[in-house]
């Protein structure tokens, strides 16, 4: 059964903010994204290494800086404890899959360290689709 | 008492094109020599795990060097670097290979190089054949398009650690955590050369409609592809070996595309295979 997306905000939220590695180098990371799950849109909101707040109902005018966009089964595979070759990243899906980076890709370049952390926690996470 | 490892670090010059360069190279053990080439912007200690393999250190002498402008080899020490950009060719790359081969007066050594190493053992095997035992050319393909990137030395972000976490991914989930991260630190110290290296790799690197040239029975080609390589994916590395007389494919399932340096144990086993095969054949 999906989890629901307010649940997955929560188990993020908290995954992210007591995340060692994160916490190790997360003084600047403060930016907005938004990953786009097909059926589920939610916008992370980062301000100095901490979740500040999720959006799990983005409206057509909320803002973020960059987008992740895939097939929620594209997602369903970030999701896996030990994802298949392929799903295993976001640069390995956007060469090989059907990931879409778009955006202001520069401040994902900013965050890349811990925004691909960040990502990663997907694995222990889930996802809301 | 202190705990020494057997490895031994040396500089020595070469001329290369006309460029002075010193280079670095780290050395341990006896018997054929293998030449090492670490991937593009990084350095040699891709390889420490192959330079301490008792095993493999009984019967090959390992060389693994710093490429001009990496680790400790510096850029060349006759000329004003600092005033041109830095891009790679592959006949620059192949001249340097060459000098350092001579000036160490290696006997026909094998080749081994891993991404960009890789792709310059292709090279080495078409054009210089009669210069090396055999080439194992890892995470390689005739072609390697995408990845000359701006965002390598982009002024508005982290450079160092754009390179290191944007090639955290060619890495399998499975490689120990220690292992990937030693792979991304030593990432955050080659940022400047990194996109230089790439114009090997990206561009100035393509062999296609050329393999069929590759002579296997003066030069054999075992290449080597991880199952997470996303770069160089497995099906590149197949349809390369296959283009190419005699050559051989072996695939290394649940590793990525630095498998010397992110999770040595399990490639040692494929290297050991690829091992037996060039002596099978020379």
């Amino acid at each position: 059964m999906v989890m629901t997306v307010r649940d997955w905000a929560v188990r993020f939220g908290e995954a992210s903010d007591r995340d060692q590695t994160i916490g190790a180098m997360a003084r600047y990371f403060t930016c907005a994204y938004m990953w786009d799950m097909g059926t589920q849109k939610v916008i992370v909101e980062m301000v100095d290494g901490k979740v500040y707040r999720i959006n799990t109902d983005p409206q057509p005018l909320d803002a973020y800086d960059f987008v992740l966009r895939a097939s929620a089964a594209t997602w369903r595979e970030f999701a896996k404890p030990i994802p298949a070759p392929m799903y295993h990243g976001i640069w390995a899906a956007s060469f090989r899959r059907d990931l879409k980076i778009e955006g202001n890709i520069l401040i994902m370049m900013q965050n890349l360290r811990n925004f691909t952390v960040q990502f990663e926690l997907l694995r222990k996470v889930g996802v809301p689709v | 008492m202190a705990k020494h490892s057997p490895v031994i670090g040396r500089y020595v010059t070469i001329d290369v094109d006309g460029y002075e360069y010193k280079v670095f190279y780290l050395r341990n053990g006896s018997g054929t020599p293998i030449l090492c080439q670490h991937t593009a912007g990084c350095h040699n200690h891709q390889w420490r795990g192959l330079l301490e393999d008792e095993h493999i250190t009984k019967t090959y002498d390992i060389i693994a060097y710093d490429l001009a402008r990496h680790g400790k080899s510096d850029p060349p020490h006759n000329r004003e670097w600092w005033k041109e950009e830095y891009t790679l060719t592959a006949s620059h790359y192949m001249n340097f290979i060459i000098a350092l081969s001579d000036a160490l007066e290696l006997d026909r050594p094998i080749f081994m190089g891993s991404s960009f190493g890789g792709n310059v053992a292709l090279q080495l095997a078409l054009y210089h054949p009669d210069k090396f035992r055999a080439v194992i050319p890892v995470e390689a393909a005739e072609h390697a398009p995408g990845f000359f990137l701006d965002w390598w030395r982009h002024p508005h972000a982290n450079a160092a650690q754009v390179c290191a976490s944007g090639v955290w991914d060619l890495m399998a989930p499975q490689s120990p955590d220690m292992d990937r991260w030693l792979t991304w630190h030593y990432y955050t110290q080659g940022a400047e050369v990194f996109k230089g290296d790439l114009f090997f790799y990206s561009v100035d690197h393509d062999l296609r409609g050329k393999l069929g040239n590759i002579d296997t029975k003066r030069c054999p080609v075992i290449m080597m592809t991880g199952t997470y390589d996303f770069l160089t994916p497995p099906e590149a590395t197949e349809n390369t070996a296959r283009q190419i007389p005699g050559g051989i494919y072996i695939e290394m399932e649940d590793i990525g595309h630095f498998p010397m340096s992110e999770n040595y144990p399990l490639f040692a086993v494929y290297l050991n295979e690829a091992l037996r095969i060039v002596e099978a054949r020379t």
